[in-house]
């Protein structure tokens, strides 16, 4: 696991309204706000500020500016993050990974080579929010999407499922959505009602899949 | 079939301001000995476009676009909308990528059509896609703003809305259903099939792209090879989308343009008509690209690895060509989900990481979406600096420089891919549609198995794909719908 970090967002404060949707996307909560100067000229009242050291190149923050306020710099000299291995044992990693149905080498953030295992250490370090896991691992920067779902699965297993979102009304994270093994009994048997109400999606067999038992897959 | 050689189509300016036909001063098929080979002539059977990006494939005006829209629409149900109301027209940027004037069409015709039938106010609202993928800036390039007056794109990193379906809590991107009602348009073309499986494959955008990063999430890790798309269906008919869901409208599409428009109130209707097209247009290509061997891949378009084209098909059906994915018997797990504790295990059900796959080109790709795990231990070259400072620059592919080296311009970049593969064999993806860009080598290979991979889908799979999905059977040789 590990992100290189090649480029900083920076602020076009003449530009900037202060609208605050780069704060609310930003997957490191690197942006805040300040007030603008009464010798800053510029259309808002606030101006975002960036935390450049904890700013992992994500680029969300420009996706959503509506201004064009918002531009990314290359670095100079380019920093890495999440190059340090776990300081929790092998053996509890791997039960947060058995405990939300990973193994630890799987790999779950594709774009900064991340692992299971790599978020599991992160987490059991005192990693205990997504924008937290994210500084530490790099993970959620990239796509930003396709680790979501098993990091907010694992901090909800180790009891850290009621993070405040930060800021409170942001949209880097939501909510945990319903998965295919909500409904395989303790006999690995899929509801009836589901399997009934798709009778052409092999729902049964994915779920063995899903398992690893592809005799029956 | 003889056809005059068709140039790479010209690479566009970008949202995020790059200007990559300024660096890009060689196009792979410029190189000597990339030929130009029509898929019709793979695939005679497919219908005549009626329309084409290109006027060596068909019509390039859209007016029979407009007429079919216009004709379709007509046999709609609109009661549902009251007069004042507001009506999102939801669209995807693979609509303008592939079939571009068409889309807008068909676009324009249905807003037309809904505002001067029912009296309500319809806005264009673009879901989206992967990340921050590096479109050509479609807003500007299709003047889309001073078409639609109100128009908007809508990001999956933007405010979500939570709702509740038969699978438990899912997450959607509030903008695009920020509305009394909404009317879904989709492209029929192959993308992702490999995820989709040819499921429910109109429903799918539901479970993926007008959804929020966490469900999107969920749908790659929350559930089965082939399941997938219960998330596309479950959030369908959730009651949020129901109360607001009024009608589809699609481009249904060849690997050469559009054949024809369709469009329904019922959407799974429409997916059952619109699915043994699909089949008899696309399939024999698809099953093809596993007759792709020791080759050299040139991606020179926008678009990024499995979201470039070629002929009219995605990268994806290559990468993933080592497994009949259309096959619903078959379990094959992604390659790069499967962990390395389990391959000797499970190895023989996988798909990816196709071993024909020898090299990789990068002349122009685009950025914003995960692809580092795709080139992993296969010779990767680039073909200039500047191409290599962008891609290094893209949040989802940081370790792009140790992995790929520069080389001294295309051309060498090209010879390099083909010496390690030991082979002539060049395929290129620069979006060019009803025609592949490759070597003469494979030009060859793919005419010669040509036929034999007909017979194969005709006969052998065909008859058991539609049968898992309770489909009428489909015939290669007669008109289509006969």
């Amino acid at each position: 696991m590990a992100k290189r970090i090649t480029m900083v967002a920076e602020i076009i404060e003449d530009k900037c309204t202060g609208c605050n949707k780069c704060v609310l996307t930003c997957p490191t909560v690197a942006i805040t706000m300040r007030p603008r100067q009464p010798d800053e000229p510029g259309p808002g009242r606030n101006i975002a500020v960036v935390q450049k050291d904890v700013c992992y190149n994500a680029q969300n923050c420009i996706e959503l500016c509506p201004d064009d306020a918002i531009v990314m710099r290359p670095l100079a000299e380019p920093f890495e993050v999440g190059t340090e291995p776990p300081k929790a044992s092998a053996e509890d990693i791997g039960q947060l990974c058995m405990r939300v149905g990973l193994l630890p080498d799987m790999l779950v953030c594709v774009c900064t080579n991340t692992t299971a295992g790599d978020l599991a250490g992160a987490i059991l370090d005192g990693s205990h929010t997504p924008e937290g896991v994210a500084i530490a691992t790099g993970a959620r920067t990239g796509c930003a999407e396709i680790c979501l779902d098993p990091i907010l699965r694992m901090l909800a297993a180790t009891g850290h499922g009621d993070a405040p979102r930060n800021p409170r009304n942001g949209y880097q994270w939501y909510g945990i959505p319903g998965r295919l093994m909500d409904f395989v009994g303790p006999d690995g048997k899929l509801d009836a009602e589901l399997v009934a109400a798709y009778p052409l999606m092999p729902l049964q067999k994915d779920v063995n899949a899903m398992m690893f038992n592809m005799d029956e897959a | 079939m003889a056809i005059a050689p068709m140039p790479a189509p010209e690479l566009l300016p970008t949202w995020n301001g790059r200007n990559p036909a300024a660096v890009v001063t060689t196009r792979a098929a410029e190189l000597d000995g990339i030929v130009t080979l029509p898929v019709r002539e793979l695939n005679p059977w497919l219908p005549q476009p009626i329309w084409a990006p290109h006027e060596h494939l068909g019509p390039t005006d859209v007016e029979e676009v407009r007429e079919r829209t216009r004709a379709r629409l007509q046999q709609l149900d609109w009661s549902k909308i009251s007069s004042g109301d507001r009506v999102n027209l939801v669209a995807n940027p693979h609509g303008f990528a592939l079939s571009g004037d068409a889309y807008v069409a068909m676009l324009e015709e249905t807003a037309h059509h809904v505002e001067s039938k029912t009296g309500a106010k319809v806005r264009l609202r673009i879901a989206e896609s992967m990340g921050h993928i590096e479109n050509p800036d479609w807003m500007k390039i299709f003047d889309l703003e001073a078409r639609f007056g109100d128009a908007k794109e809508c990001p999956q990193i933007a405010q979500g809305v939570e709702i509740d379906t038969r699978v438990g809590k899912m997450y959607l991107t509030k903008q695009l259903f920020s509305a009394d009602h909404f009317i879904h348009t989709h492209v029929t073309e192959m993308r992702e099939g490999y995820l989709h499986r040819m499921q429910d494959r109109l429903f799918k955008p539901f479970g993926m792209a007008y959804t929020r990063l966490e469900t999107r999430s969920a749908y790659h890790f929350g559930y089965g090879p082939r399941t997938g798309q219960l998330v596309a269906r479950a959030v369908f008919e959730s009651e949020f989308i129901q109360n607001r869901y009024v009608s589809t409208v699609v481009l249904n599409t060849s690997p050469e343009g559009v054949v024809d428009v369709d469009a329904d109130n019922d959407l799974g209707a429409l997916d059952r008509r619109v699915a043994t097209d699909i089949f008899r247009n696309y399939a024999v290509l698809i099953r093809l690209m596993s007759e792709v061997k020791d080759v050299t891949v040139v991606f020179d378009g926008h678009g990024n690895t499995v979201y470039s084209y070629a002929g009219g098909i995605p990268f994806d059906v290559l990468y993933y060509s080592n497994a009949d994915w259309l096959d619903l018997d078959n379990p094959a797990l992604y390659a790069a989900l499967l962990p390395d504790s389990m391959r000797g295990l499970v190895g023989q059900y996988m798909m990816g990481e196709n071993a024909n796959i020898k090299a990789y080109v990068i002349n122009y790709m685009a950025n914003g979406v995960p692809y580092l795990y795709l080139i992993k231990g296969i010779p990767t070259f680039v073909s200039s600096p500047q191409v290599m400072d962008w891609l290094e620059q893209d949040p989802s592919a940081c370790w792009i420089r140790d992995v790929a080296e520069v080389t001294n311009g295309l051309a060498d970049a090209v010879d390099r891919g083909k010496r390690i593969a030991k082979s002539d064999n060049v395929l290129v993806y620069d979006g060019l549609p009803g025609a592949l860009h490759v070597s003469e080598s494979l030009a060859r290979d793919l005419r010669a198995a040509a036929p034999r991979v007909t017979e194969d889908v005709e006969k052998v799979r065909m008859p058991k794909w539609l049968a898992q999905r309770d489909l009428p059977s489909v015939s290669l040789s007669r008109a289509r719908h006969a």
